[in-house]
């Protein structure tokens, strides 16, 4: 452990006082092995209070801490100076969503989509008395989908999204394919319906900045491939 | 709230993914400049052998040849990022991306560069 000197600095926005965000920077000193979330701990806690951001579980799975970090989205939490080679930090708010304050960007959309395909079981069939099995290649072909924690990394690093507010977007559409591709779910032709749309599936231009996003390395952009082979097959 | 809009997001356009998207599309506009080029050629076919000569040497001139190797080098680009692109859709290209871009590169650089010599050289087939 070496004590580091910091420059860093951060996309500021206060709706009250603010037209435009604006850049302010920070010098400070701190440990060299602390994450970027202890990085804006420290100024919030000793340098200046009014900086705006969300944390949480500090454990990499709320997903709370998303945000931009020298040109790539991040959790602050599970990111560690030691990925950088530089001592600066250039820290924004997620790109491609509205600031609500500093680096705390509106969710509101971002959840409206992912209700948009109605990301819960349903069944059709009756419900089985005990436990509903599925065979582990069945569980095999949803597990890493299944993992996404809806930090909104990958939807807001989407340059379709930038262009188009409407457009889905991966997350919502990785959820999609989490339960059009789970055995026990007999909701594929309604999900199907709502993605194979003008702003669902298609606004995919296989671009893979959401893989170069996503904290947990899911291969978003080939369960989306595998959505429109889906979305393709049905309607034939 | 404050809206930021996007149209060119430097950070994110470090990564082979997104080049390989601009690009395909510049070279699709490219294309089609040319596309427009050649039916504007064509059309001289109509208007007699005179003016359709007229046409053909003003294409013969250096100038045309240079955009040639330039055309020769859109093609082949656009050709082999969508053989890249079938690969994505449709055969697991997703999970090796970035070997398959810069395979696709390799193969459109080399054929390039023969039918560019090809086309300086004044060779037809």
């Amino acid at each position: 452990m070496a004590k580091v000197k910091l420059n860093v600095k951060v996309l500021r926005y206060n709706p009250d006082t603010d037209k435009k965000p604006y850049w302010k920077t920070y010098e400070l000193e701190t440990e060299d092995d602390v994450t970027i979330l202890d990085v804006l701990n420290e100024i919030h806690w000793n340098i200046d209070g009014t900086l705006a951001y969300r944390r949480s579980c500090r454990s990499a799975i709320c997903g709370s801490c998303a945000m931009k970090v020298n040109g790539r989205n991040v959790l602050a939490c599970e990111t560690g100076l030691h990925q950088f080679n530089s001592h600066k930090l250039k820290i924004e708010p997620l790109p491609g969503f509205k600031i609500i304050k500093d680096l705390v960007v509106d969710l509101d959309e971002f959840f409206a989509k992912l209700e948009r395909i109605l990301p819960y079981l349903i069944l059709k069939k009756p419900t089985p008395d005990k436990e509903f099995l599925q065979s582990p290649q069945d569980f095999d072909k949803i597990q890493e989908a299944a993992m996404c924690i809806l930090c909104g990394s990958c939807t807001s690093s989407c340059p379709s999204l930038w262009a188009n507010e409407d457009y889905l977007g991966p997350a919502a559409l990785l959820k999609a394919y989490r339960f059009i591709f789970d055995s026990r779910d007999d909701g594929t032709d309604e999900r199907l319906d709502i993605i194979n749309d003008r702003n669902g599936i298609w606004r995919c231009h296989t671009i893979f900045n959401c893989m170069e996003a996503c904290p947990k390395d899911i291969k978003i952009t080939e369960y989306l491939s595998r959505l429109k082979v889906k979305a393709t097959e049905n309607s034939i | 709230m404050y809206k930021r809009t996007f149209i060119f997001d430097p950070g994110y356009y470090k990564f082979v993914g997104s080049w390989a998207w601009i690009l395909h599309r510049l070279s699709g506009l490219g294309l089609i400049f040319y596309l427009s080029l050649h039916i504007w050629v064509i059309n001289s076919l109509t208007m007699g052998e005179e003016s359709f000569t007229r046409v053909t040497t003003f294409l013969n001139s250096p100038v045309f040849k240079i955009l040639e190797v330039g055309l020769w080098g859109i093609i082949m680009f656009h050709a082999f990022n969508g053989v890249r692109i079938v690969f994505v859709d449709f055969f697991k290209g997703s999970l090796f991306h970035k070997k398959l871009f810069f395979a696709m590169i390799s193969i459109a650089f080399v054929l390039w560069a023969i039918g560019s010599y090809l086309l300086l050289s004044h060779i037809s087939w």
